[in-house]
């Protein structure tokens, strides 16, 4: 909303200056897009007084001229000096008053004005027409400013034309703010000040009563609450006066003719929108004009004002004539059928209230916003639209030469009432927190157009006025209280938060955990998108067994966020290509996100929380002091055993991944991750067929583990352990194994063979040669560590433990001890 | 005299000698040769019977003052010896202290989960608890039950990601939007879920994903992220909003930071506000980052609105509340005046690894 500094200042008191304004404003909720002077597009243009004008030594026409602009020119002294000024125009003559651009005044059509040299002389300036200056279409001659005007004067502070407009946005629950009127009101409650409107009154009501000119039907009252209509005759159309016609610029439209800006400027200051139809194009009959306020029916079409046409449906609202013909699209856009034009001699009228929801979808469905849908939208004050009527109707009487009808066609089934409610000023004060007095509250309420009965002190009956539908419950009573009372100044507390604790809940600490882990792992967090591509678990070679159906986006913004993602894997090589292609090499990337599974036949999905990583490259360059080596499988499970040590998860035990399930990892080097019988996740190469599919040509190692299942597992403590006080006997053993032999059957085996007294297996070494281990066989070297808990043991007890497991071990597993 | 004689001449050699051994096996080979069993005063005190009983005493005397003094000087010579070679190897092991150290490098957090964990300590600090909602809502938790109309033009699907509803049997007529079922455009949608299933006092935070069909470009993402808050307690005011929203700004941006309630309108809270936070480049006079208002919008906020407890089964008459909402990239972006939001998505490493 464009609010007119002068225009509104007529209303309302107002401050001198309009930042003043501005910030109270901002202050009580009415915000602020912008300030802007529209006299400042003709800065550097001031008037002047032409001491002399004599002819051009070198033109028939020109004339070199004396203009005198008092101090806005001025020696190094500070003496005025006057302008020496080439000057064209056939009325430019000694002793006149000009509008004189001087140099870098930059006006309309972004002329700017420089010093320059007309036929050898030279002209610091020019004398404007009315056209240059853009404030009206002539251009035979100069402007003839009035005699005794004081030269070096800001024209437009001088023609009237300076003014500052305040571009509001107002908020979608302050309809009546979408008008001069509105705004006056919300500003005389804000200053606490009087407003005094001087609103057009009809002279002369004349010729036939518009009820035997105009019938009026309403269908259905839901879409039309009230529909009032006026007949004007004989209007002259024509350019408005420039009284009008500055209004409605001053508001942000164009002006058009005498009818429309008359529309126009009683929208603006009422925020009521009307309607003109040419009373002649609209379909008699029976002597009369029959409006009908209608639902469209599906596929009647119609051309709306802007030339374009319409297909509708029943879900639009539309009036129709006599015909039953479409004429106007209710709310939002007259149709062109019964456009005004300069040949319009009759107006009808219309200032009606439409259902609100109704204007929106339509203004949507359609893309058609309009300055009168925008109003509908917010809700019209129903009971504004008879008095808005004459307003409009005194105009076109004296703006545009009209005689008006006696009375008008008013259908209005169901007035609205004004709503009551009761108000406690002490609840107004407890909500605000703020010792509003009762005196406050009560004035500022009836600025607003409440009536305001102080019943008891307790509680006060308010009625509060129809064109603002935010204002039915005390609460919206004490909000308007409390923005005029100034948030700013109200006291800031803290709540006690008696009986309540608050603070982590142990999940919460674990998920910090988790995260914290994968950084102390070396891994980075990273965020990726929530969508996913439709194709992304083919494309990955995943089956999506286990995680739903697709939560599909009926409307996506781009096809590969068409759905929401299943896993976490895609959108973490989508971050590996990413940095790849910008010649990062090292990358490792956790995320910690929920994925969604679309159930059949629920509305909502299950949407699990999982952890995934992506290793590829090294953890770093070379240094001078470390080298790095290609990340593979185990660093990545490095990453998941510390991550289960940590949450203190026990029976921890890993799979080979069967690649019948696991079509996306690399057979051999994947692996699920299982504890206490429960399928954590699984670590594993992206398979890189897989890889190649999302551009990744380097080999990446992942893991994706359910936290949920974490957390589930997740301890709090694990039982203490007494720390050995006694030395332990460390001996090595190295077996020659087949590659069948896995490295857990082996520890296994190692562990029930050692009994009691062996309290550590450690695997150091893993060798494999066809010579020296032999084909098919690998070398397993490890350090078992023997102690007691009560004895320091003998070499005889320890050589004696150890002969028992190697015979036992190598009996169960086939294997050699290797010398 | 001639056994004081020596006894003196020991001492003097030794106390001299001492001077010029260099390394501590010499000065090993010296004591060994003085004080070892075949030393030479050794041998001088085994000599000590053969004297006359009356000088016995003295030349005793003498002799174990020699004997302590050759030991001290032994004994000073090896700590200057050993002091010597440790500041040999010590200069010998002497590095360029400037070079790089060895390490391998923590991970770093993303941006922002480290400011919605700091949003959450300050919180905890206060007294509250964290709560978790669903990222896919029914229009009834998005908007409904926050007092949005139907018509409502957040319900639009310009505004909401509507997704397909597998049990559409049996819903409401849709006003606006494609669907019952959407992607939340708001954790607000939170506040409803936590009302129904916990009563006052209520101290609550709820940090999530949000989505809104905004193209991704410097300034929006169509997944972002938001803290939506909610106090409702006996007696809350509009002071306590305006005591707890300075308290947050001022731990999160700063404490030389001043806040700026502006009323507003939510559908959800009633008195409503938008709360600035003073320009940290400019503080207040006006510069480019905060686009010379002196003002950075960061959040908005509100008492919540007597239909909204209702609608949760609260009475109204007896709690009033407030809650807030908290951009969290808002927050990212002006700490850091972020150039481009999209790269808190993109996964850079180069980026990352900077916060």
């Amino acid at each position: 909303m464009r609010v007119s500094y002068e225009w509104l200042k007529e209303m309302v008191d107002l401050p001198d200056d309009p930042q003043d304004l501005v910030a109270e404003f901002v202050r009580t909720g009415t915000e602020v897009e912008g300030v802007e002077d529209t006299g400042a597009s003709l800065k550097n243009v001031v008037t002047g007084h032409v001491l002399e004008a004599v002819p051009h030594p070198d033109s028939d026409h020109m004339k070199v001229c004396t203009v005198d602009v008092g101090a806005r020119n001025t020696d190094a002294d500070g003496n005025p000096v006057p302008l020496q000024i080439v000057c064209g125009a056939p009325n430019m003559r000694t002793g006149l008053n000009v509008a004189v651009a001087m140099i870098g005044a930059v006006l309309p059509g972004d002329f700017e004005i420089k010093k320059s040299k007309l036929r050898g002389v030279e002209s610091c300036g020019m004398c404007c027409s009315g056209r240059e200056l853009g404030l009206d279409n002539d251009h035979s001659g100069i402007m003839e400013l009035p005699e005794g005007v004081e030269p070096g004067q800001d024209f437009a502070q001088w023609a009237g034309i300076g003014d500052t407009v305040i571009d509001c946005e107002m908020t979608p629950n302050r309809p009546d703010c979408l008008s001069m009127t509105g705004v006056a009101v919300e500003v005389s409650a804000m200053l606490d000040e009087d407003t005094h409107f001087d609103l057009p009154k009809i002279a002369e009501e004349q010729g036939t009563p518009t009820a035997d000119l105009v019938d009026v039907r309403i269908d259905d009252p839901v879409l039309c609450p009230r529909y009032t209509a006026r007949v004007v005759r004989g209007v002259k159309i024509g350019p408005s006066p420039d009284w009008l016609a500055k209004r409605v610029m001053a508001a942000g439209a164009r002006a058009i003719n005498n009818v429309v800006d008359v529309t126009n400027h009683v929208m603006f200051l009422t925020g009521q929108p009307l309607h003109a139809f040419d009373l002649g194009k609209l379909t008699e009959v029976d002597g009369k004009r029959h409006i009908v306020v209608r639902a469209a029916r599906d596929g009647e079409v119609l051309t709306t004002l802007d030339g374009q046409e319409r297909t509708l449906t029943s879900e639009n609202t539309v009036i129709s004539d006599g015909d039953d013909r479409a004429v106007a699209l209710a709310g939002v856009m007259g149709g062109l059928n019964s456009e005004i034009d300069e040949n319009t001699v009759d107006v009808l009228l219309e200032s009606a209230a439409f259902n609100s929801g109704n204007i929106s979808r339509t203004s949507r469905m359609l893309d058609l916003m309009s300055e009168a849908s925008i109003r509908y939208e917010r809700v019209v004050d129903p009971n504004g639209c008879a008095s808005v009527s004459d307003i409009a109707a005194a105009l076109f009487e004296s703006c545009c030469g009209a005689t008006v009808c006696p009375g008008m066609v008013d259908a209005y089934p169901a007035p609205a009432a004004a709503p009551k409610m009761g108000f406690r000023p002490d609840r107004a004060r407890l909500i605000g927190g703020a010792p509003i007095e009762d005196d406050f509250m009560a004035s500022r309420l009836e600025r607003l157009g409440c009536t305001v009965v102080r019943t008891s002190e307790q509680s006060w009956d308010v009625t509060a006025p129809t064109n603002r539908p935010d204002l039915t419950r005390e609460i919206d009573l004490i909000e308007e209280v409390v923005r005029l009372y100034g948030e700013g100044d109200i006291e800031p507390t803290l709540p006690a938060a008696r009986n309540h604790a608050g603070g982590l809940t142990p999940d919460q600490q674990r998920m910090r955990t988790i995260g914290a882990t994968m950084r102390a792992c070396g891994l980075s967090e990273t965020s990726t998108y929530c969508f996913a591509d439709p194709r992304d678990l083919e494309r990955l070679g995943m089956p999506d067994e286990g995680k739903g159906v697709p939560v599909k986006i009926i409307r996506p913004l781009v096809a590969d966020q068409s759905e929401m993602r299943r896993d976490l894997i895609p959108g973490l090589l989508r971050a590996v290509a990413f940095n790849k292609d910008h010649g990062v090499a090292n990358v490792h990337l956790y995320e910690i996100g929920r994925v969604l599974y679309g159930r059949p036949n629920k509305s909502l999905p299950k949407e699990p929380t999982y952890v995934a990583g992506v290793l590829s490259g090294r953890w770093d360059d070379d240094a001078w002091n470390a080298k790095y080596h290609k990340l593979d499988f185990f660093d990545a499970k490095g990453v998941v055993e510390q991550l289960l040590a940590t949450l203190r998860i026990t029976k921890v035990k890993y799979k080979p991944a069967d690649p019948e399930h696991y079509g996306w990892l690399q057979p051999g080097r994947a692996a699920e991750v299982i504890a206490q019988n429960q399928t954590i996740g699984w670590i594993g190469n992206i398979h890189p067929t897989s890889l190649e599919r999302f551009g990744v040509s380097d080999a990446v190692v992942a893991f994706e583990l359910s936290v949920d299942t974490l957390l589930k597992l997740a301890t709090k403590q694990l039982p203490y352990q007494d720390v050995p006080t006694l030395p332990g006997v460390d001996v090595d053993l190295a077996i020659v194994v087949d590659e069948s032999v896995t490295y857990e059957m082996l520890v296994q085996r190692i562990t029930s063979a050692g009994g009691k007294l062996l309290k550590d297996v450690r695997l150091f070494d893993v060798y494999r040669d066809p010579v020296r281990v032999g084909a098919g066989k690998k070398s397993m070297a490890f350090s078992l560590t023997y102690r007691a808990d009560d004895r320091t043991l003998t070499s005889e007890e320890v050589e004696k433990a150890h002969a028992k497991l190697v015979t036992k071990v190598m009996k169960s597993t086939g294997g050699e001890v290797r010398s | 005299m001639a056994l004081s004689e020596d006894l003196k001449a020991i001492e003097a050699q030794v106390v001299e000698g001492v001077k010029g051994v260099q390394d501590m096996k010499a000065l090993e080979d010296l004591r060994i040769q003085v004080l070892g069993k075949k030393g030479q005063l050794t041998a001088l005190m085994r000599m000590m019977g053969k004297i006359p009983a009356e000088e016995r005493p003295a030349m005793g005397q003498l002799a174990n003052t020699v004997r302590a003094n050759v030991e001290t000087a032994i004994k000073q010579r090896k700590l200057e010896l050993g002091r010597e070679v440790l500041a040999k190897k010590m200069a010998a092991e002497a590095a360029d202290v400037t070079l790089p150290g060895r390490t391998l490098s923590l991970g770093t957090q993303h941006l922002i989960t480290q400011i919605r964990e700091e949003i959450e300590d300050i919180f905890c600090g206060l007294g509250y608890i964290v709560a978790d909602g669903p990222y896919v809502e029914t229009t009834w938790y998005n908007f409904t039950a926050l007092n949005a109309p139907a018509d409502h033009p957040s319900r639009s699907a310009r505004d909401s990601f509507y997704v397909v509803d597998n049990a559409p049997e049996g819903k409401e007529p849709l006003v606006l939007g494609d669907s019952d079922v959407l992607l939340r455009t708001q954790t607000s949608g939170m506040q409803v879920h936590f009302m129904e299933q916990n009563k006052p006092p209520i101290y609550m935070i709820c940090p999530g994903t949000v989505f809104r069909p905004d193209t991704a470009d410097a300034n929006h993402l169509p997944q972002f992220n938001q803290v939506e808050g909610l106090v409702v307690d006996e007696g809350i005011t509009f002071g306590d909003l305006k005591g707890t929203l300075d308290y947050f700004t001022r731990e999160i941006f700063g404490k030389d930071r001043a806040t700026r309630y502006r009323p507003h309108f939510f559908p959800f809270t009633e008195p409503s506000c938008e709360v600035d936070v003073s320009c940290g480049v400019c503080h207040g006079k006006g510069c480019r980052f905060c686009k010379n208002t002196g003002w950075l919008e960061i959040l908005g906020c509100g008492m919540v609105d007597p239909n909204v407890l209702e609608n949760c089964g609260i009475d109204s008459e007896k709690y009033t509340g407030f809650a807030f909402g908290i951009g969290v990239e808002r927050v990212a972006a002006l700490r850091y005046d972020l150039p481009d939001l999209r790269m808190l998505m993109e996964g850079d490493m180069r980026f990352l690894r900077q916060f």
